[in-house]
């Protein structure tokens, strides 16, 4: 890719990239959020043309993407084969498309059911399918777009072996990522994008986290905030919590959470994460009681909580609203913002900019909307409306999904802040680092039920990773 | 016969007879939904295909020209409501509501126009109007068992071949049929011309097979019943083939009533079909799920 060049209105997404992939290797594109990597790993793929610039490849392109596009209600087979089905006179020949599949995953080392409906399985395997159809059109060049943001450790271990062993065999590889870790560990050359350019490119041996950061964010990582000794006076309790969501199960949680305190809920995904955080928000019925404060009225019918729902696209924000309709959305009666029967728009922008600006949310306008904003300022705003307000409770589910280490840091910190001004924080995430750097407190959670607690300086990550695991 | 048996025996073939168009119709609601593309326009293109029908078998003199010309309009206002549905990106609901609105529009100036008589056509040439039973004709015979046999073609290309997988695809995720190298707009355009075929060939049977002339106003709402088919029959052309069926009974069980309860007013009496239309898809709500993608613009 030679002088790639492509505007948005109001923004330069990339700006004069040259990018050479070599057959073999496996390049790391990393940047900040809404960098232009996403943009370019698509103009490379032939999806976004460019508005200036040569894209050359020998061979097929082959993108996996963030959000996978695949059809849910359709069979693993066809997910794959779709567009060059095998035939037998008019009709698909199945059986054919079966073992094809079965074969490619064989040989990829990706295990999986050619007849499993899509959308009855785990994220993690969805991406092996994503994966596998690209994988069957035999690409050259494969561009995989923040592949590991939804995978469990164990996964994230799985897909870059078989991306290492594609390698071997000549396959040009482009991860786009925000874990550096990934980048130290799997990759031969990493660019660093800002603003839409490449401002470094280093062999990834000669390199570490710490260097490759620094050039993400163009000079020093901002410092986390520190943690202030606050009381520890109960807030939230939950007492023999059993609930299901539709993939997980949680059955007799008791923990408290005191104000002034982030408890950290660490555990490998699919563990009952989503059935807790689904009940505590009043998504899915529960037993047993859930209290904010001595009370037990749903905590959805209250105006003092934040919530940062796991799935921003689905239960966070309206895609096709804008800054300031989604920054109140849920929000909407509060005081200050409704005014009799009416929405007070002009006390709504103002929230709104108070959340732009102290969560750095970059945007043209408060009035885009939110779908033209890159995944990292969706999730900073989602971050931003749970605690703008300085709720009592807080639940944060993945908080930092998806996002660059500088936004990362500062999400990190508005949760610390929140917590030293007094706010309750319950903090579900699979990333064990998050949990260790921001929490008082962790509890270990596997197959629904906690099953270790740490304060303070018991916190053992050793331990911590084997109770994950489902070790004693 | 006692008169008892020969009601039931009426009530069952007019059954048959009074479905036929709605599961064209429906038949043509599933493939266009399942491309993605919510068909508004089904009255319209019955209209237009009742209309044409009845046009074309005055002029040559065959119902049989006319029954084409009747697929071909259909076709036509297909292809007009799938163009300005994918290439350029107009609401699916708007654009089949104006189809609706210029077929019924069209036709009645169309009597005026090509006949020189507003509200009716003159009569025309029938479809094969011998009698086959007391109760049903060959022409309608016919068209019953074509009706049948493409629900089962429907069902057979939507399942079977790689082309209905794709459309199926097009229906959930139009992106995912773009990463395959496809074209999910073409193949949507596609699916609403065959839609727009099925229904012209609905409108046909009205006009030429089940009577032999035009009237204004005559598809009288089964585009929308058979919507309201598609949905109770789960996108499927076999669930959507039995909801028609079952509507078309309601309708048939009204003719048959017609007069005999006195009590109660005819007009209420005609309502019947849409009644059950009505209860039926709010006995759905929440329970039946439409393709991912249906009525997006892509």
């Amino acid at each position: 890719m030679h002088g790639i060049r492509k505007v948005y209105p109001g923004v330069i997404a990339v700006d004069g990239v040259d990018l050479d992939l070599l057959p073999g290797e496996i390049h790391a594109l990393v940047g900040e959020n809404g960098a232009g990597k996403s943009t370019l790993a698509n103009i490379a793929f032939g999806a976004v043309k460019p508005d200036g610039g040569t894209v050359e490849a020998a061979g097929t392109v082959g993108l996996v993407h963030q959000h996978f596009e695949l059809v849910g209600r359709l069979r693993v087979w066809h997910n794959i084969m779709l567009g060059r089905e095998p035939r037998k006179g008019t009709v698909v020949d199945v059986d054919r498309a079966r073992s094809r599949v079965a074969e490619l995953a064989e040989r990829n080392g990706l295990a999986i059911d050619p007849d499993a409906l899509v959308e009855e399985l785990p994220i993690g395997v969805q991406q092996r399918v994503e994966l596998l159809r690209e994988l069957e059109r035999e690409p050259s060049v494969l561009l995989l777009d923040e592949p590991t943001a939804a995978l469990a450790p164990a996964e994230i271990a799985t897909l870059f072996a078989t991306v290492v062993q594609l390698a071997k065999r000549g396959t040009a590889i482009l991860v786009v990522t925000h874990k550096l870790q990934e980048v130290i560990d799997y990759t031969t050359r990493v660019s660093v994008m800002r603003h839409g350019k490449i401002v470094a490119r280093y062999e990834t041996a000669d390199t570490s986290v710490d260097e490759i950061a620094r050039a993400m964010v163009g000079g020093e990582l901002p410092q986390v905030a520190q943690r202030e000794p606050t009381g520890a006076a109960p807030c939230f309790a939950a007492r023999d919590v059993s609930a299901a969501s539709d993939t997980t199960t949680v059955s007799g949680l008791s923990f408290e959470v005191h104000a002034g305190e982030i408890v950290g809920i660490a555990g490998v995904e699919g563990n009952g994460q989503t059935a807790l955080a689904d009940a505590i928000a009043g998504m899915i019925p529960y037993t047993g009681s859930i209290e904010l404060d001595g009370d037990s009225t749903a905590l959805r019918h209250r105006n003092n909580i934040g919530i940062v729902p796991q799935d921003r696209h689905h239960e966070g924000l309206v895609l096709n609203w804008s800054i300031v309709e989604n920054a109140i959305l849920g929000r909407q009666n509060l005081p200050g913002i409704r005014k009799g029967a009416l929405t007070d728009w002009r006390a709504a922008r103002a929230d709104a900019a108070a959340i732009v600006e102290r969560f750095d949310v970059r945007a043209a306008s408060l009035d885009v909307a939110v779908k033209m904003l890159s995944g990292g300022n969706q999730q900073k705003l989602l971050v931003g409306r749970a605690l703008i307000g300085d709720p009592r409770f807080v639940l944060a589910y993945q908080p930092t999904r998806g996002i660059d280490v500088g936004a990362a840091a500062l999400v990190q910190s508005r949760l610390i802040e929140a917590r030293n001004r007094g706010s309750a924080i319950l903090l579900i995430s699979f990333e064990l680092d998050e949990i260790l750097a921001i929490a008082d407190r962790v509890l270990v959670m596997y197959r629904g039920k906690i099953t270790g607690s740490f304060t303070g300086s018991e916190i053992d990550r050793g331990k911590i990773g084997r109770l994950m695991a489902g070790l004693s | 016969m006692s008169t008892g048996v020969s009601l039931m025996l009426t009530l069952a073939f007019l059954t048959l007879i009074k479905s036929v168009p709605i599961v064209y119709a429906a038949l043509g609601g599933v493939i266009s939904e399942r491309a993605g593309v919510v068909n508004i326009g089904l009255e319209g293109m019955m209209t237009a295909g009742a209309f044409s029908a009845v046009v074309f078998t005055n002029l040559t003199g065959s119902p049989i020209v006319g029954l084409i010309a009747g697929i071909f309009f259909g076709a036509f206002l297909g292809f007009i409501l799938g163009f300005a549905a994918t290439f350029f990106k107009v609401d699916q609901i708007v654009a089949g509501v104006g189809i609706n609105l210029v077929a019924l529009g069209g036709a009645a100036y169309g009597l005026v126009l090509i006949f020189n008589q507003p509200g009716a056509s003159p009569q025309v040439n029938q479809l094969a109007p011998e009698q086959l039973l007391p109760q049903i004709t060959v022409g309608e015979t016919a068209l019953i068992v074509l009706g049948l046999l493409c629900a089962f073609g429907l069902n057979w290309f939507i399942y079977r071949t790689p082309w209905g997988l794709r459309v199926q695809a097009c229906g959930e995720n139009p992106r995912a049929v773009t990463d395959a190298g496809l074209d999910p707009l073409r193949l949507r355009l596609y699916s609403v011309i065959a839609s727009g075929a099925l229904a012209g060939l609905g409108g046909a049977f009205l006009s030429i097979c089940e009577v032999n002339l035009y009237s204004d106003g005559m598809t009288a709402g089964r585009g929308f019943i058979a919507l309201a088919a598609v949905i109770f029959g789960r996108w499927t052309p076999w669930g959507a083939t039995g909801a028609a069926v079952f509507f078309g009974f309601f309708e048939a069980l009204q003719y048959v009533l017609q007069g005999r309860i006195s009590w109660l007013p005819s007009d209420a009496m005609q309502a019947l079909p849409y009644l059950a239309a009505l209860f039926a898809i709010a006995g759905l709500v929440g329970r039946v799920r439409a393709p991912a993608a249906d009525g997006v613009p892509y």
